[in-house]
């Protein structure tokens, strides 16, 4: 069935050298709330979106847990709607990816791979990344063999042998999906039980293309010129041994993405960004929202209403301190 | 029965208001459709009537041999989006799915035949003497692709020495055999330099450079 999504961005104008009051840095679903409560309240806002535009939602299949669609909603529909609505209340969209920032000085920088932009205040809403496995193999084979997108890469792997790693939700769903391509999914996974919901876990047990490895760590992924196989080590035994496979899957948890902020920003010991409730980081007048500032929940509707927060956290800080304060 | 309902249909119009210039979608199908040609071409004719603008001309690939060789259209379904000049924009395969916004995006940018390009890319982008082929390997459900695909579009439009293709892995597995395709969007340019995921423009131009090297 043929569909079309209308999720990406319409051409935007050059960037000029005014400093916006808000610069919203993302553009899931933190972000994006954000953006809507800044542009109901006049705030003059550029959002830095970042390579996916809707966040996560835009890469589910169906979101269950959102309230007010009982049905459940279709991800990416959900995030066009997010789009729809903060373009509604006239937040300025950039696709671009954010390389540096400087919260040393007044107004603050933000640089992107293009171009500099200046602004009052921010709300980092740069959410997470999939967490990479960290071993010999990964990095050469990424996109060539390793992917973190099942809905993405399934399609290369009809009738081969794929390796998904992880025991949590997103592993067994994404491992349940590729069923559709591949011959056989093999789950790796380093406890001897699925961390997944039962629902999904009753249907990857009764999924005869998928087996399980349990108590197992990849430890290399194979190959000269293409994936061949992956080496696992037994938790329980030591022993390690050879899985041969065309493809990898890593579906091991997601990962704040704070390197840019790094020495400038107060993080946890996890690289969270550390936020008070009415999410303020360690530099005043730079908030956080979704996320990247939350190692507990990370769900949709806790980050849209973080996002809020921060944006009417926002408002206040620039009635505080009108925008001239800084040029004096 | 129409391919995009009224939501969509509605959603198009208005972002295809006001486009700055007239935009041809010159398609290419042929007498025995392949598959998702007949949908292909179906597209192609709901978008033309969303705006005055938009005028689509279908064309058989086989009937019209010299019209596809004059557009270097090598393979079908292809669209090639044709605005003041032909700037080298192409779709192989449907546009449907993320690709669908690459398609409007594209109407767009040729409507109006300004890049958004960085003056920093545009500069490299002007010292380029020879031929660049630029091919994007996408599927319809990578939400990542199109940023890829609009890049690429994007380049082509700032010079004439560059063309850009959009091609739907799915529907042209030997291609993605040929290039090694396991993992969307990759870029590949001029045969040689790949890229792999949605790279910022800056990189991209970086692997430009490395092709033209080669």
């Amino acid at each position: 069935m043929l569909d079309f999504k209308l999720t990406a961005p319409s051409p935007e104008a050059r960037p000029s050298e005014e400093v916006y009051d808000l610069i919203i840095l993302g553009g899931g679903p933190a972000g994006l709330t954000a953006a809507i409560y800044a542009g109901r309240a006049r705030i003059r806002t550029l959002m830095v979106v970042g390579p996916l535009l809707g966040g996560q939602p835009a890469n589910t299949d169906l979101v269950e847990n959102f309230p007010g669609f009982p049905e459940g909603i279709d991800g990416p529909d959900l995030a066009r709607r997010f789009v729809a609505q903060a373009e509604r209340f006239g937040v300025h969209l950039i696709h671009d990816t954010v390389t540096g920032v400087d919260l040393s000085v007044r107004p603050f920088v933000v640089r992107t791979d293009t171009a500099i932009y200046r602004a009052h205040t921010l709300i980092i809403a740069m959410g997470a990344v999939p967490r990479r496995l960290g071993v010999p193999g990964e990095g050469r084979f990424f996109g060539r063999g390793v992917s973190t997108c099942a809905t993405c890469d399934g399609f290369f792997y009809r009738d081969k042998r794929v390796i998904v790693v992880g025991g949590g939700d997103s592993a067994v769903i994404e491992g349940l999906y590729l069923t559709r391509f591949a011959r056989e999914v093999i789950l790796v996974h380093r406890r001897d039980q699925l961390r997944a919901t039962q629902i999904h876990q009753e249907r990857a047990f009764a999924n005869p293309k998928m087996r399980f490895v349990w108590n197992s760590v990849v430890e290399e992924i194979l190959g000269e010129k293409t994936v061949t196989g992956v080496r696992v080590r037994n938790l329980k035994t030591g022993e390690t041994s050879v899985i041969e496979t065309d493809g990898v899957f890593i579906y091991i948890g997601m990962e704040p993405q704070t390197e840019l902020f790094r020495g400038q920003l107060e993080l946890d010991e996890h690289g969270y960004i550390v936020t008070d409730r009415r999410q303020r980081t360690s530099v005043p007048g730079v908030y956080a929202a979704g996320d990247i500032q939350d190692p507990l929940y990370r769900q949709l509707v806790v980050a849209a209403g973080t996002g809020a927060v921060a944006a009417m956290e926002v408002e206040k800080y620039l009635e505080m301190y009108p925008q001239n304060h800084y040029e004096r | 029965m129409p391919l995009l309902n009224d939501e969509i249909r509605q959603e198009v119009s208005k972002i295809l208001a006001d486009l700055p210039g007239p935009v041809r979608l010159v398609m290419f199908t042929q007498e025995f459709e392949c598959e998702y040609c007949t949908e292909t071409r179906q597209l192609v004719e709901e978008i033309a009537e969303l705006s005055d603008r938009i005028t689509a001309e279908i064309y058989d690939f086989q009937a019209d041999r010299a019209k596809a060789e004059e557009l270097g259209i090598d393979k079908i379904p292809a669209i090639a989006i044709i605005g003041a000049q032909d700037y080298g924009v192409r779709f192989y395969g449907i546009p449907s799915g993320y690709e669908f916004a690459s398609f409007l995006h594209a109407i767009q940018s040729v409507a109006a035949g300004k890049p958004e390009l960085s003056d920093a890319t545009l500069r490299v982008v002007a010292g380029i003497q020879k031929p660049v082929h630029i091919q994007v390997f996408v599927t319809p459900t990578c939400p990542y692709c199109p940023q890829a695909v609009m890049l690429a579009h994007q380049l082509a439009i700032a010079s004439p020495l560059i063309r850009a293709d959009m091609v739907e892995a799915m529907e042209f597995p030997h291609l993605a055999v040929k290039y090694q395709v396991m993992g969307v969007p990759r870029t590949v340019i001029n045969e040689t330099v790949h890229i792999e995921g949605a790279a910022p423009e800056s990189h991209v131009v970086v692997k430009l450079q490395e092709a033209l090297k080669a």
